[in-house]
């Protein structure tokens, strides 16, 4: 056998090889089939619904594909394309105004009976220039707790807090008074911001108000009274970074923190005593708005591409909106349900309505085309935490950074508009 | 062991190995048109030539080494920096990410509006008499029902229909139902607008829902234009990748598309004060903290080797330590080093009794960066300099002492100079390195501290290369093209200042 007989036969080996092997690959699988991409807890939880009832769509099959991490998910929907992307994806409300923005995402339109399973407010996490682009499935909000065993009594006012801790600092030894155990210093922290009198945006009923913002003077003279001391400096009640603040809180050292609903069972399965409540304002009877916002079922532009548009329209509404889609995902996921039907439903812990209940008390809808703008020279999720660094960790002026603040803000606010 | 290399048993191994190769080559092929990547399946075919011709050929001895370097470096040097170098040309961002083509479809999609009042039907889908794809659709409440096809709309009475518990129509005369799974395996009948009423048209929105719509844009491809059939305002692609109001410039259709901008990105490094402030800024820090980082690193390192050059007791042992940092991953010892300089619980601030914000001040910060960076790198000086002390021959130095040579006159005059001849090019390459030292940055500091109140958007302690990343992937909005073009000046910047030292120290005649 000559070389080049045994080289053509090498070859035919490997293309025979090659073609028993052959498999195209890329998630989207045949005609009829619906991917969904979820991260690596929504993902398992989702299939453990579908391996119980796949008929959410007749005629289609659900093909659930999961993500190792939330950054995963996100980094592989940013490089998704026809060929490779999902028809649905199980997201962060903030991905919408990016996702649509560039053609990664399509328009639903829901009937009258399935728009009023929501409320109207969550769908402005949803939508982009006046479509909406998914379902909303769970919500996320955050709540004040605070430890009964240190504290005897709710406060009222925002000053009762600072007064306890001024007065117990020494012979409890606490390390802060209140700080941001979930949600970081710019969403988790909104409720404080909000309670010294700076709101992100204010709403008038269930649209943004674009004529009021936060008065930087109010704002920054309740930081100087209640955070900072007479030096000018931090009075160590409001801690300007959210590290460490569980491990303190749950160490007795810290009487109260916020935290996200998402955290409640971890806090309940350490046994502690406490109470939910909005954080309080500076006058008794009101409270600092937490932002509420929802994660989305978003249907994908890929879904048209793949010819499965109309059956993933379908799994939007019968499955991911629908009661009886999110009592039997709640099941596996427990965070509380977006729809009215299954908030409603037994299998909502006490927990998660406590924390339903201090968003009703003072909630508004996390509007991502405000919130991720920056028109004015930061988002806020950037500003937000650095107003806390600028005045509680280097020492500058409050109403100074406030009025950079309330400018930032505003110019957000005012350039989201026409992303709604 | 000459049969392992020669004879039939060596023949048969190389084909078995060149048809495992190129059956993985052909999978990946397949993979990549799979998956439209026509390019990488090019390359991707000519490797696989490339290497049956090589290894099945007499012809091409010297290649049989080069090949596989070649291709490598080709596939992973040579294509990125011609992507990089192509990308940098493009308006490639966030809303400008898809093809021309995909962004008129989307355009063509979300061109549409619903009625006054958001109308909806329940729908069957089915297929009238001629065979025409057909809806039955119903509004239960007000008991209205009617058969629709792309072209007519055929009123029916409740007494014609066959309804269900929910008073949904399933079946009506002339109309077959199409079954759900044949509805499953193609969708075409979406893609119909079912006539309703005037310009509103009944769209598909779910397998049993349709909602009334009217096209609100319509493209023109003649002139490749869009129209708004609303307000009459025509939309024409601006060269930049969007349609615009010819009206309005700033008025754009979204989604918009990667289109080549030639030239702009980098125009825009020098023209745009919210970039050119920022990028001269870094790019002064960048060099100053890759050459401080050179500079004290080789210092210090070479200070030990000399120290620990002369015979000593516990010489190995020193040796031993001084190596170490350079064991542990440095992803692990940046993050040790930042908790170390946490302001409330790091051990730095414990032990000099102080309470100093590292990274929250800009002078700080970089002294905290410049200090983690020297931990890192003087290991590896350390090392590189024992070695090429121990290449001085001794003679030179003792001669030099004969001659009434003092120790420090010794060391500038004989040491230094052959050290710095054989290191040069290692610290060029760490110049380079430390250029795009990006690890170090993104977890120290990431690039903090930064006025985000002031308006600052690159911190005191970015690089060009995290600033770059910043610009790409940071915020929000990514911005590409800008970033590719920041690289592409970085890759200029190193490989002159690469050339430049390697001419400088003659090295490369040393293999001329």
């Amino acid at each position: 056998m000559n070389r080049r007989i045994l080289g053509m036969l090498g070859l035919l080996t490997s293309a025979a090889l090659a073609t028993s092997l052959a498999v195209v690959p890329g998630a989207q699988a045949a005609g009829g089939t619906i991917v969904v991409w979820a991260d690596e807890t929504r993902g398992p939880n989702l299939q453990k619904v579908m391996d119980a009832k796949s008929d959410w769509v007749p005629g289609y099959t659900i093909k659930i594909v999961t993500y190792s991490s939330f950054d995963a998910l996100k980094a592989a929907f940013d490089k998704a394309t026809g060929t490779t992307g999902p028809d649905v994806v199980v997201a962060a409300n903030d991905w919408v105004p990016t996702a649509a923005k560039s053609g990664k995402l399509a328009p639903v339109t829901l009937t009258g009976s399935q728009k009023a399973r929501f409320n109207t407010t969550q769908f402005f996490d949803l939508s982009y220039r006046g479509k909406l682009y998914g379902v909303p499935v769970d919500i996320n909000n955050v709540a004040m707790i605070y430890n009964t065993d240190l504290v005897k009594t709710a406060p009222k006012k925002f000053g009762d807090m600072v007064d306890f801790y001024k007065a117990n600092k020494t012979a409890d030894g606490l390390k802060a008074g209140l700080c941001i155990a979930g949600g970081g210093m710019s969403w988790g922290a909104h409720s404080v911001f909000s309670a010294l009198g700076a709101d992100a945006y204010y709403m008038a009923g269930s649209r943004p108000n674009y004529h009021k913002f936060f008065n930087p003077i109010t704002f920054a003279s309740n930081v100087k009274t209640y955070l900072l001391g007479p030096d000018g400096k931090s009075n160590g009640f409001f801690p300007a970074t959210d590290t460490g603040c569980k491990d303190n809180f749950l160490a007795g050292k810290v009487p109260y923190a916020v935290i996200g609903n998402w955290e409640w069972k971890d806090y309940v399965a350490k046994g502690f005593t406490m109470n939910l409540m909005p954080v309080p304002s500076t006058n008794a009877g009101q409270y600092g708005a937490m932002f509420g916002s929802v994660s989305g079922a978003l249907l994908t532009s890929f879904a048209a591409t793949h010819g499965v548009a109309t059956g993933a329209k379908s799994l939007l509404t019968n499955f991911f909106g629908s009661t009886a889609g999110q009592v039997a995902y709640q099941k596996y996921e427990g965070r509380p349900p977006a729809e009215k039907g299954a908030q409603a439903d037994a299998s909502v812990s006490a927990g998660q309505k406590g924390f339903g209940a201090a968003a009703s008390l003072a909630g508004i809808p996390q509007i991502g085309a405000f919130l991720n703008n920056n028109a004015g020279g930061a988002s806020y999720w950037d500003s937000a935490p650095a107003y806390w660094t600028a005045v509680l960790v280097n020492g500058k002026d409050p109403l100074v950074e406030a009025k950079k603040l309330a400018a930032i803000w505003k110019k957000n606010m005012l350039a989201g508009k026409a992303d709604l | 062991m000459n049969i392992v290399f020669k004879g039939k048993f060596a023949l048969f191994t190389k084909l078995i190995l060149l048809g495992l190769i190129s059956a993985i080559l052909v999978l990946l092929i397949e993979s990549a048109l799979a998956k439209k990547e026509y390019a990488i399946a090019l390359f991707l075919a000519a490797s696989l030539a490339a290497l049956c011709y090589t290894y099945l050929s007499r012809r091409a001895v010297p290649m049989k080494f080069f090949l596989p370097g070649l291709l490598l470096l080709f596939a992973f040097v040579v294509a990125p920096i011609v992507y990089t170098v192509i990308m940098s040309n493009y308006n490639y961002k966030t809303g400008n990410i898809i093809s021309k083509q995909e962004a008129i479809t989307q355009i063509k999609g979300l061109g549409v509006e619903p009625d006054a009042n958001g109308t909806t039907f329940d729908i069957v889908v089915g297929k009238s008499s001629t065979g025409e794809y057909e809806i039955l659709a119903s509004d239960a409440p007000n008991h209205v029902y009617f058969l629709s096809t792309a072209t007519k709309k055929t009123d029916l009475l409740p007494s014609q229909v066959t309804l269900n518990a929910d008073g949904v129509a399933t079946s009506a005369p002339n109309f077959t139902k199409i079954p759900e799974a044949q509805l499953a395996g193609n969708e075409d009948y979406s893609k119909i607008n079912y006539a309703y009423a005037g310009k509103y048209f009944i769209s598909v929105q779910g397998i049993d829902v349709g909602a009334v719509f009217r096209q609100s844009l319509r493209y023109n491809p003649n002139n490749d234009t869009i129209e708004n059939l609303v307000n009459g305002n025509i939309y024409k692609d601006n060269g930049r990748g969007n349609y615009a109001n010819i009206n309005d410039s700033s008025d754009v259709l979204q989604p918009g598309w990667r289109a080549t901008n030639w030239f702009a990105n980098y125009t825009k490094l020098f023209s745009d004060p919210l970039v050119r402030g920022p990028l001269v800024r870094v790019f002064i820090w960048t060099v100053a903290f890759a050459f401080l980082t050179v500079l004290s690193s080789f210092a210090f390192g070479l200070l030990l080797a000399l120290t620990l050059n002369k015979p000593m007791r516990g010489r190995r042992f020193y040796r031993g330590v001084l190596v170490l940092p350079y064991a542990i991953p440095s992803v692990m010892s940046i993050l040790i080093w930042g908790g170390m300089f946490d302001t409330e619980f790091g051990a730095i601030n414990h032990i000099l009794g102080t309470h100093i914000a590292w990274f929250q001040n800009a002078s700080f910060a970089r002294a905290a960066v410049i200090l983690v960076n020297l931990w890192l790198a003087f290991p590896y000086f350390y090392l590189i300099s024992s070695g090429a002390l121990q290449a001085i021959p001794s003679e030179l130095l003792e001669a030099a002492a004969i001659d009434g040579a003092n120790p420090r006159q010794i060391f500038r005059k004989i040491t230094l100079p052959l050290l710095m001849q054989i290191l040069t090019p290692l610290l060029i390459a760490s110049f380079a390195f430390n250029f795009n030292n990006f690890n170090l940055i993104f977890l120290l500091t990431g690039g903090g501290p930064k006025d985000l109140l002031g308006g600052q958007i690159a911190g005191a302690t970015d690089i060009l290369i995290s600033y770059t990343y910043q610009i790409a992937f940071g915020s929000n909005t990514q911005d590409l093209g800008l970033a590719s073009s920041i690289s592409v000046i970085i890759f200029f910047i190193i490989a002159g200042i690469s050339l430049y030292g390697l001419r400088k120290s003659k090295v490369l005649e040393t293999f001329g």
